[in-house]
């Protein structure tokens, strides 16, 4: 691991990496296998407390919660994943040309988005769900669509910082294509701070996905996801806490993790 | 009597500032000159107490009246420099733009260091303000009271620090290079407006520069300082009639004076005889030449006003010449520098190249190497483009790193700075690559925008030396841009000369400085002699 310029651990990073590897790590295995089938009920297991069998304890259907909670890992990492890809690459390409290039445009750009942040995030996606209908890929693409914007402010903003340094001056001087000037000079430039920003974004990522299945307009069952256990847990809070706790935590653990690993990330740049 | 004794500064465990020993008697003027990184600056805000917490005194002292005011071994007292900041001891910065706040009125911000030292009711304090500024040469005190610090010139910020600076009669004024974001002919009143100062108020004054022309002219004695010592010390007369150290010799030599003239290009000496020689048409020919800036924002609603920033200029750069160009900042030079390179197409008037690309360096260079890019790939950058430009061009990789390893040779780097980033050059050695950036394809004709300002003078020297040596071995155009007439002397066959957007007189180097016609180059002359 690096250290920092202080010679000291950078603890920020390396937490991250620990508590973010952990839930990745079990996410993926979580997909190939899991210790008790996420399906198979078990009417003698109902509510069972957390136990060596049964590390989270079992469901009002006796289904095992720790199997359940892997796979909603899975399910929400990868979900969120592709969100940020989604809207990352969108971001980048649209906040490149309309800081780059300005005009009628960056204008118009600029008010679409401005127009999408007017709505809260969670009423948007439900409207685009409502239209292209609930799953999976509909989930990515509502949520892409709703992350797209705070790339593009904060792409453009460094593209408008940098149009006027004077090595991109210089590199226009040299005849450089417009394409290049963007994409081989200036965005190296501004990974710095665009990765943070999509540390961030995974977090709202993961927070909004969990927020749309508890709703219910997120992955449907028999899939498991974080959010739609917290539903499911509602009713049983004081009978079975852990039922609630296991996907709760398990939240938590995965958005503070990235936190610290994003906020270790910055440090070591800066340092 | 303010003494420094024996003083050391570090930070960690480097020490900066090593035993260094001054001694500052009332009404006299210390410069302390070296070059960025000699210590300088560590030096005097350790005098003002306003050094960083990181940094430690390691041996010495400072003495005020006999007072210690700091010691090796002991923290600095906040409490006990307060008592001498401001009203016994005051710091004039560099930058005046930075120094003031710029939400309040700079009357208001006068004020408040009476207000922190006095017991004056407002009335007195406003008085006292108004009269500090005429005293300071600013006119109509009752506009610049109500002034925010945009809406002065820099000359006037910098007045109105120097007002806040000696309002209070201070014992010690530190001036830490007060002169440098300035302008040549307003860089002279500030000097004249600090020595006279002194004069009056009998102050001791530690002056801070790079430049030993403007120590030279103010300073009753100097220190030269170098990597934290201080390697000559002495009065002003003795140190430039008879510099005892290798160094001061070196650094009164860098200084660009008009002992050293360039040599003109080989077979080219008249101007008539230039097109002639070559038998073909100038490099670049400017015709009638306005050029227009577009005020306000490019937002979509917003009226867009046209201002001209030059108008009317009219001249040639021939094959192998350098031209030189001065004024002031803000006069146009470098609107008129964008147009020819056409960034700016808002113009009237004919610009025509002989040369197909002309190229730039930059001012600053630390923002002109992509910091993401190593020195190879920004060499090969301006070949690939010129490959993807023109398909005749057939090169192969392997060219390109020949050329780029033959470019850096030519600069006078080592193969070895090929692999690094620009964050581990120095600013001298940036700057030669940028130049080498810059004549890697050739171009014929390039524009050196200030290409000095930003370095020590020692560096100074040596990049004019390489570029002069480049123009001959390349048969390079070149239009030379600077504030400094001297430098400009060094370097060009012929020098323009601009004031607020307009050429007002064009001639042969040396006619111009022995005969100029214009009453404004009489003064940029006599006001850099």
């Amino acid at each position: 691991m690096e250290r920092t310029a202080g010679g000291k651990w950078n603890k920020y990073l390396a937490a991250g990496i620990f508590m973010t590897g952990l839930a990745v790590l079990l996410g993926i295995v979580g997909f190939f296998w899991t210790p008790y089938s996420t399906t198979a009920m078990s009417a003698a297991e109902k509510f069972a407390p957390p136990s060596l069998r049964h590390l989270f304890g079992t469901d009002n259907f006796g289904r095992d919660i720790f199997s359940r909670v892997m796979q909603g890992l899975g399910t929400t990492i990868s979900i969120s994943s592709l969100v940020v890809l989604l809207s990352g690459t969108a971001g980048v390409f649209l906040g490149a040309f309309t800081g780059y290039f300005g005009g009628v445009a960056d204008e118009l750009v600029m008010r679409i988005t401005d127009a999408l942040n007017g709505f809260p995030s969670i009423l948007l996606t439900l409207v685009i769900i409502s239209v292209l209908g609930s799953g999976r890929q509909n989930v990515i693409i509502s949520l892409g669509l709703v992350f797209v914007p705070s790339y593009v402010r904060i792409v453009r903003s460094e593209f408008i910082r940098l149009r006027d340094a004077d090595y991109i001056k210089r590199a226009r001087l040299m005849g450089v294509g417009s394409f290049r000037v963007l994409f081989v000079h200036i965005l190296p430039n501004i990974f710095s701070v665009f990765w943070v920003s999509v540390m961030i974004g995974f977090n709202n990522a993961i927070l909004a996905e969990s927020g749309m299945s508890y709703l219910g307009i997120g992955v449907q069952p028999p899939d498991a996801s974080l959010g739609m256990m917290l539903s499911d847990a509602q009713g049983y809070l004081q009978s079975a806490p852990w039922y609630a706790l296991a996907p709760g935590l398990t939240i938590v653990w995965v958005v503070l993790g990235f936190s610290l690993f994003s906020e270790g990330l910055r440090r070591q740049i800066a340092a | 009597m303010i003494k420094i004794e024996d003083l050391s500064v570090a930070f960690g465990d480097t020490e900066v500032v090593k035993h260094v020993s001054l001694e500052l008697p009332q009404g006299e003027i210390l410069g302390v000159v070296g070059e960025s990184g000699s210590g300088k600056s560590v030096t005097a805000l350790t005098l003002m107490g306003l050094c960083a917490a990181s940094a430690r005194i390691t041996t010495g002292r400072i003495l005020f009246d006999d007072v210690v005011l700091q010691e090796a071994g002991r923290t600095c007292d906040r409490n006990l420099y307060r008592q001498y900041q401001g009203s016994r001891m005051s710091m004039v910065f560099q930058e005046p733009m930075t120094s003031l706040n710029p939400t309040q009125r700079v009357g208001r911000q006068v004020e408040e260091v009476l207000r922190l030292h006095g017991s004056l009711t407002r009335e007195e304090m406003r008085e006292r303000v108004l009269n500090t500024f005429e005293a300071v040469g600013l006119h109509d005190t009752e506009k610049v009271y109500a002034s925010y610090p945009h809406q002065l010139s820099g000359g006037m910020r910098q007045r109105v620090m120097i007002a806040m600076a000696v309002i209070l009669h201070p014992r010690l004024i530190v001036a830490d290079e007060p002169t440098t974001a300035l302008d040549v002919t307003i860089q002279n009143q500030i000097i004249a407006l600090l020595g006279e100062i002194s004069q009056k108020q009998k102050n001791a004054m530690l002056f801070i520069t790079h430049d030993l022309n403007l120590a030279r002219r103010l300073c009753h004695r100097i220190a030269v300082m170098k990597n934290g010592m201080v390697v000559e010390y002495g009065r002003t007369e003795d140190i430039f009639g008879n510099p005892k150290e290798e160094y001061t010799k070196k650094l009164i030599e860098a200084v660009p004076s008009r002992m050293h003239r360039r040599r003109p290009v080989a077979n080219v000496t008249k101007k008539e005889d230039r097109g002639r020689l070559d038998g073909a048409a100038p490099v670049l020919q400017v015709r009638d030449l306005s050029v227009y800036y577009q005020e306000g924002n490019n937002s979509l609603f917003s009226r867009k006003k046209k201002q001209c920033v030059v108008s009317g200029a009219d001249f040639e750069v021939y094959r192998g010449e350098s031209l030189g160009l001065v004024g002031e900042s803000g006069c146009g030079k470098t609107s008129l520098s964008k147009a020819i390179l056409g960034m700016n197409r808002d113009i009237q008037g004919k610009i025509i190249h002989a040369a197909p690309r002309p190229q730039m360096v930059f001012q600053d260079p630390y923002s002109s190497l992509n910091p993401t890019k190593t020195i190879g790939w920004l060499l090969q950058e301006p070949l690939r483009a010129a490959c993807v430009r023109d398909q005749a061009l057939d090169m192969t990789k392997a060219d390109m790193e020949a050329a780029a390893h033959d470019m850096l040779h030519r600069v006078g780097m080592g193969d070895d700075y090929f692999h690094r980033k620009p964050s581990q050059l120095s600013g001298g050695q940036r700057q030669r690559v940028s130049i080498a950036q810059a004549l890697i394809t050739k171009p014929g004709f390039i524009i050196a925008d200030e290409p000095v300002s930003a370095l020590d003078v020692t560096i100074q020297a040596q990049i004019l030396e390489l570029l002069r040596g480049l123009q001959e071995e390349l048969h390079l155009s070149c239009l030379f841009i600077s504030h400094d007439i001297n430098v400009v002397y060094q370097m060009c066959d012929r020098i323009m000369v601009m004031k607020s957007g307009r050429i007002i007189e064009i001639g042969e180097t040396e006619a111009l400085f022995t005969s100029p016609r214009e009453a404004y180059t009489r003064l940029l002359l006599c006001e850099s002699a």
